[in-house]
């Protein structure tokens, strides 16, 4: 059969020649030259360089017919040639994809001949004879630089009347198949396996290498090794970010992975299913050929290698990006997951950007909701401790200062510590309004918090790159119910007027009332400490509460107050002990906790001494009156005694005004100074105050200066110690001075006695005298006897008082020496008051 | 050859005939006929077209072209 073939082919060809000869002779020597050379030409493109497709062969023609302008040509062509593909069966013509193919070259050929270009570069030119070979070469090389187009990129510059082109192409072809035993298209399968973290036939995973490459065993040439190692990256981060989620999604069940992370997770895996989607696109590709139209189009695959790293150029980032968050994020969770992965949005490049603002938005929505719920709601649901606020369970009292706080590690970088902070403040106020106002109304303010700022109480507002959505929202939240806390405290729980009526009764501001109580109290309180009860002085109280302005107090308030007895020592007089104490309940108890009390305490204690010091001096000036007991003395006393009586008087009345003087300044500056000032601070900033953490922050500042400033604190330990010390002195001298007065009356009552019954002036002296100092045998002794133990005790006395003054005025030195030292505190007002003439500086210039 | 085969052969080659025509290749019928044999026969077009122009090249052109308007089969 083939030699028949052969035959026949020989026949036609002899035939063609001979048909497109028609004038030579067929036996002429040029004949057989260009039937030899026919053949020639026949053997030796034996491999068509197109696909053969019929269809689309004479698709191009019919364009180029239609762009050449016979339209109507192209309509008939189009016509004939269904006519022609229609016809099937023996006798048709089987190649008709050759026909069509000839037909189109030999009518471009005829064109370009008839251009007058001659583009007979595709066979070397064997000059069929000299002239023509002289004529041809003149031709090509004329041509030369006017050509353009080049048939199969050879350029022609020597005849080769050996055809060794042919045999090197023909070598170069054997080689190349002999070094590459794969095609090109097996290698594009399996990249595209490994892509998809599968082993393909020659790309394998190395464990070694650590990821895919082709197998050594497999030759291929170097430039394909290295394209398809660089390809086979996506494989090796393909596997890891699968690795990751598969890891992950086993750990879900064991509520080991948070809310965040199984965002993390899905998003990935919407990610990744949009890569298989392009995979399964390429593989598609790389099955079936695309065939090409155009004539000097390569045939083979449509998907190489390189068309194989263009397309994945892309998905490569995208995955590395992937593959660099899974690194990151294998350890974390939670926000400082979010924080991680925003930390890496910060990009230029729009394509990362945007892949991470996506990523960003499902990872980062528990969050928000989370925030949106805590902020609208006061309800944390945190199963796995993702969120940055963390609460406790405590006492209702301890619930806002110590309920919940920030926790930094959970804290989103792009949610700033300010915002942070209010949106701890809001749910805080909530939950406290919950707790322990019982008080329903926040959450209208927070609905309508959250229409003003535009979103809805309804899950899934916000996401992120909506920051400043979430902070409006915060905001507005804030504000409202900031605001609703402040009103519910300020008037169902009456706030002001119970700091009020803590400073009226703590800090003795009542002074009506404290006069009275200390007056009912005083006898009492001079018993040891073990001897009082705290029922009696309970009953004292409400004496005391009802006999002054207090009564008309509001009775909530006055049921508040209480007498507190401290725990006492055996030494312990009542004075030491007693306290008064009010009882803030909840919610109030947020703001008097028990330390602050105790502060409270303290400055009681404090105004309690100040007080009794002030009621001793007092009391002495009652008994130091001039009156007519003392005057009468006077009269009835001898000389010297006289004398003595009148300087110990004296020194005594001297003594009392500077005592008094320090006590009086003292307590002026306490009240005025520092009290009543530090109250009309705290007013002020309580009227200005927006949430419940300034309220606290003031009430903490009233109560600090005014420890700091009543010489409380503890930078003025010495000052303190110096003033107890002058307290106890003036106590001191009230009981001399009583004892002096007391004297002075017996004296003078004896001394009555005795000119009642003696005619004798000295007689009754003596015997007032001696009744002075022992009541007994005064009457006894006479006048002289009364004189001397007049002058006796008047002299002790005096001495006394002498040596009191002394000590005391030592004691005052050193204690306004102490006073411009302080520099913590304005305490140069009680200095200016205490020397306003300055008659402690010119006595002590060191002063 | 049966007549059918034989009258589908014709009419192949005349269609062909006509599209050459159109296509302006200056071949004539027998020619063609020719041709489309050696393509059935498996030879590669190329070459075959490569032939033909170099055999038509060298002398003058001869053969004078069928008119265009040939007669429609």
């Amino acid at each position: 059969m083939e030699e028949e073939d052969q035959r026949k082919v020989t026949d036609l060809v002899v035939d063609l020649v001979r048909r497109l000869l028609p004038q030579q002779n067929p036996n002429s020597p040029h004949f057989s030259q260009s039937l030899r050379y026919a053949l020639r030409i026949l053997s030796s493109c034996l491999n068509p360089s197109i696909s053969p497709d019929a269809d689309a062969i004479a698709e191009s023609i019919k364009r180029r017919l239609a762009t050449l302008g016979n339209s109507s040509d192209a309509l008939t062509f189009a016509d004939l040639y269904t006519k022609f593909a229609s016809k099937n069966g023996p006798g048709s013509v089987h190649n008709k994809w050759a026909v069509l193919y000839l037909l189109k070259i030999i009518s471009e050929d005829r064109k370009t001949a008839k251009n007058g270009m001659d583009f007979s570069f595709l066979l070397p030119n064997l000059g069929l004879n000299d002239d023509e070979m002289g004529n041809n070469v003149r031709v090509l090389n004329g041509k030369d630089n006017r050509e353009k187009g080049w048939k199969n990129g050879v350029l022609l510059v020597s005849k080769d009347p050996e055809n060794l082109r042919e045999i090197s192409f023909r070598e170069f072809g054997n080689l190349v198949k002999e070094e590459n035993e794969v095609t090109e298209e097996v290698l594009v399968r399996d990249v595209l396996y490994a892509c998809q973290g599968i082993d393909g036939k020659y790309v394998k995973f190395d464990s070694n290498l650590g990821g895919y490459a082709l197998l050594d065993s497999v030759k291929v040439p170097r430039a394909t090794r290295i394209i398809v190692r660089k390809l086979c990256e996506l494989g090796w981060l393909f596997r890891k970010v699968k690795g990751y989620i598969s890891e992950s999604m086993d750990r879900f069940p064991a509520e080991d992975v948070g809310a965040v992370g199984q965002a993390f997770c899905a998003a990935l895996l919407d990610e990744l299913s949009e890569y298989y989607k392009l995979l399964a696109v390429l593989e598609a590709q790389s099955m079936n050929p695309i065939p090409l139209v155009s004539e000097n189009a390569s045939s083979g695959n449509y998907l190489s290698l390189r068309r194989l790293s263009v397309w994945l150029a892309e998905p490569m980032v995208k995955m590395r990006l992937m593959a660099v968050l899974v690194d990151k994020c294998k350890v974390l969770r939670g926000g400082a997951m979010a924080s991680s992965i925003h930390l890496h949005a910060q990009h230029g490049d729009p394509l990362v950007h945007d892949f991470m603002r996506q990523l960003l938005r499902r990872v980062c929505s528990p969050l928000f909701e989370m925030v949106r719920s805590w902020v609208l709601e006061g309800e944390l649901e945190d199963i796995f401790a993702e969120f940055f606020i963390v609460g406790q369970p405590v006492k209702a009292e301890s619930l806002w200062r110590e309920g919940y706080r920030l926790h930094a590690g959970m804290l989103p970088s792009f949610i700033s510590q300010s915002l942070a902070q209010r949106i701890l403040r809001t749910g805080k106020s909530i939950n406290f309004l919950r707790v322990c106002c019982d008080d329903r109304g926040w959450a209208a303010a927070a609905t309508e918090a959250a229409a003003a700022a535009g979103t809805t109480t309804r899950r899934g507002g916000l996401g992120y790159g909506e920051t400043d959505a979430l902070e409006s929202l915060v905001m507005e939240a804030a504000k409202r119910i900031d605001k609703h806390l402040l009103d519910v405290i300020y008037k169902r729980y009456k706030f002001k007027e119970h700091c009020l009526a803590i400073k009226r009764y703590l800090l003795l501001g009542q002074g009506d009332f404290v006069q009275y109580l200390m007056d009912i109290v005083g006898p009492e309180l001079s018993e040891p400490a073990n001897t009082i009860s705290s029922f009696k002085l309970a009953g004292l109280l409400e004496s005391a509460i009802r006999s002054s302005n207090a009564q008309y107090d509001d009775p909530d308030i006055l049921d508040r107050l209480r007498v507190k007895m401290m725990p006492h020592g055996s030494g312990d007089r009542g004075w030491d002990v007693f306290s008064l104490e009010y009882d803030a309940r909840v919610p109030l108890d947020t703001v008097f906790t028990e330390s602050v009390m105790m502060r409270y305490l303290r400055i009681f204690n404090f105004l309690w001494k100040l007080r009794r010091v002030e009621h001793a001096l007092i009391g002495a000036w009652k008994t130091m009156k001039p009156n007519c007991i003392t005057s009468h003395a006077f009269t009835k006393l001898q000389r010297a005694v006289k004398l003595q009586l009148l300087s110990t008087l004296r020194r005594c009345q001297v003594l009392w005004d500077e005592m008094n003087h320090f006590v009086t300044n003292l307590q002026y500056y306490i009240m005025f100074e520092v009290l009543e000032v530090s109250w009309s601070n705290f007013s002020n900033e309580m009227e200005v105050a927006k949430d419940l953490d300034d309220l606290l922050a003031a009430h903490e500042k009233y109560l600090h200066s005014i420890v700091e400033k009543s010489l409380l604190g503890e930078r003025s330990q010495t000052l303190y110690k110096s003033l107890f010390v002058l307290f106890d002195l003036i106590l001191q001298f009230r009981y001399h001075a009583d004892r002096l007065y007391e004297g002075i009356h017996e004296l003078q009552a004896r001394t009555v006695e005795s000119s009642l019954n003696s005619r004798d002036k000295k007689k009754s002296r003596r015997q007032e005298k001696d009744k002075s100092s022992e009541p007994g045998s005064w009457i006894s002794e006479g006048r002289k006897a009364l004189t001397q133990r007049a002058s006796e005790f008047l002299q002790n006395m005096g001495q006394d008082l002498e040596a009191l003054a002394t000590e005391y005025t030592s004691s005052l030195e050193s204690f306004l020496a102490h006073l411009p030292v302080q520099q913590h505190i304005d305490l140069k007002f009680l200095l200016f008051r205490l020397d306003f003439t300055e008659f402690y500086s010119q006595q002590h210039p060191t002063v | 050859m049966d007549p059918e085969a034989a009258r589908t052969a014709r009419e192949s080659l005349d269609l062909a005939f006509h599209m050459s025509n159109i296509l302006d290749t200056g071949l004539d019928r027998h020619t063609l006929s020719v041709l489309i044999a050696l393509c059935d026969l498996g030879l590669n077009p190329e070459a075959l077209a490569a032939v033909v122009k170099e055999l038509q090249s060298e002398p003058p052109p001869s053969p004078p072209l069928p008119t265009s308007s040939s007669q429609i089969p």
